[in-house]
């Protein structure tokens, strides 16, 4: 039971690292970055290398996250920019660069799986029970990257910037806001935040130059039902993410498999704001 | 027509449309449209529904591209100037709709007018001065505000930045008597105070009239007259009545 639920808490927390860098461009942009699979994975590589190199394995964060933001900037200043006024092209351009980015990887690092040592390994006992220490450290780390991210909305000028930005673009610019640059920003700490959560999930499975994308379907499902808000993530990633874990656990890990894809569904089919206000 | 606040000018003006046509796409709603603003004063734009008038604004702060002409603030031409941009040049446009955040804060939606750097305390003093209740609704979300209320954090945010030219958009449209007094004596003395241009488009000919030092006809995307709104009023209303 307590195990179960520990289950439930992580895996919400893996989800929230991942779909958080995607919601936020959702947000700003209004378009699905369907190369977040990809920018995932070069975290994942980015983790690979720096542990081949011999260096501390919690340094992979900061080296993905840097990948990650500048890959993000020359993405949306060659690529998305210009496609702007054509939100189903620049959608379907990004879902290109996911495939660009996996095949170049392929490339430079091979099909192989590789794996990438854990920054943390033993168990942690909990209530008579031992758990995995780092998928509980990986709740913290997720929470402090939300932390972090509403901290940066709402008690900065970048922040209330965005979130302009986000509830009315046109009004935003009649205020003198650059919201060309808010985009080009947000694009990078979206991009950023999807190496981080690619480095993130490396010591629980391994790399590959496809690892991302079957994260990005749930990713993708999971911001359809939160709309543009941090919380009603949250809640998304805890309720979706839960009934995967107990689903998996407890009929089978196919039908596991699919679960966040038909809930959400399900969800926006009865209610299309989803967890969202409104 | 000969009076009308547009064509050639000797001086600078404040804001100085030569022959522009403009409209959404194919469709050209304003037609080879002359216009000036001199320095200091409020001019008053009036038309029916539909004749054009918040394409003009719109046009005037970059939201809508030129199919012809151009545009001059302060004799530097800003006619492809993007909406930021207008803005940071000291341009202030109050929208006819939508022109508020609803889910932020009184405080936030003024703070977001502010350039960085800007003096924050000079902001909040001219909000005091023009409206002191909003001191008290800082916090207040601006969605929860009465429509009066929305109306006048509207002229607060954009007077708190001290603009240099005021474009307002029917701001009387919906709003109780008295509220509308409120805001002519507020404009009037912001303008007296610091000498700011306006340009407001108007339906509401009395206020219009008692707020503005001139005005102009627009019809069918032209302006079709002008000149001092002083005992001007029968004649505008006839342009005005269906």
């Amino acid at each position: 039971m307590i195990s179960q639920l520990l289950d439930i808490v992580t895996s919400a927390a893996i989800l929230y690292a991942i779909a958080v860098g995607l919601l936020l461009v959702f947000g700003v942009l209004k378009i699905i970055n369907f190369a977040h699979g990809g920018l995932m994975t070069l975290g994942g590589y980015a983790a690979l290398v720096t542990t081949q190199f011999g260096l501390n394995p919690w340094l992979a964060i900061p080296a993905a996250a840097l990948v990650g933001a500048v890959v993000g900037m020359v993405i949306e200043r060659v690529v998305v920019r210009p496609l702007y006024v054509r939100p189903l092209d620049a959608i379907l351009a990004t879902w290109g660069l996911g495939i660009i980015i996996g095949q170049l990887i392929t490339i430079g690092f091979g099909r192989g799986v590789q794996f990438v040592q854990s920054p943390l390994s033993g168990t942690l006992e909990i209530l008579g029970e031992g758990y995995s220490q780092y998928r509980l450290v990986l709740v913290l780390i997720a929470a402090a990257l939300g932390l972090a991210l509403s901290l940066l909305l709402h008690g900065t000028r970048l922040g209330l910037d965005t979130r302009a930005v986000i509830m009315n673009e046109d009004l935003a610019r009649g205020l003198g806001i650059n919201s060309t640059l808010v985009r080009f920003i947000t694009f990078a700490i979206g991009s950023g935040l999807a190496a981080v959560a690619g480095a993130l999930i490396t010591p629980l499975s391994s790399v590959d130059p496809n690892m991302g994308v079957p994260w990005l379907v749930n990713a993708f499902m999971l911001v359809l039902v939160s709309g543009a808000s941090l919380v009603s993530l949250l809640v998304a990633c805890l309720v979706l993410g839960g009934a995967q874990v107990l689903i998996s656990s407890l009929v089978s890990p196919v039908l596991g498999g699919i679960t966040i894809a038909v809930l959400a569904a399900i969800i926006l089919r009865v209610r299309p704001a989803g967890f969202a206000r409104g | 027509m000969t009076d009308a606040p547009m064509v050639d000018a000797p001086m600078v003006d404040a804001l100085a449309i030569r022959d522009m046509s403009a409209g959404y796409g194919e469709a050209i709603v304003l037609r080879n449209l002359s216009l000036r603003v001199p320095r200091t004063d409020i001019v008053a734009v009036l038309g029916k529904n539909g004749m054009g008038k918040s394409t003009l604004l719109k046009s005037i702060m970059g939201y809508l591209p030129k199919a012809t002409g151009a545009i001059a603030l302060d004799g530097h031409d800003v006619t492809q100037v993007p909406p930021h941009r207008m803005a940071r040049r000291g341009v202030s446009y109050i929208a006819q709709e939508k022109a508020l955040f609803q889910d932020l804060t009184v405080e936030e939606n003024i703070r977001l007018a502010l350039a960085r750097g800007s003096d924050r305390a000079a902001a909040m003093a001219t909000v005091e001065r023009c409206f002191p209740f909003l001191l008290k609704r800082l916090r207040q979300q601006a969605g929860t505000l009465s429509g009066g209320e929305q109306k006048m954090l509207l002229v607060a945010r954009a007077l708190a930045v001290r603009a240099r030219l005021l474009l307002i958009d029917e701001i009387t449209e919906g709003l109780q008597p008295s509220v509308v007094t409120t805001l002519a004596q507020v404009i009037r003395d912001e303008r007296a105070r610091f000498g700011t241009t306006i340009l407001l488009i108007e339906q509401n000919i009395g206020f219009a009239l008692e707020v503005a030092d001139r005005y102009a006809v627009l019809d069918r995307g032209e302006i079709v007259d002008g000149g001092p709104t002083a005992g001007a009023t029968a004649r505008v209303a006839g342009y005005l009545s269906v």
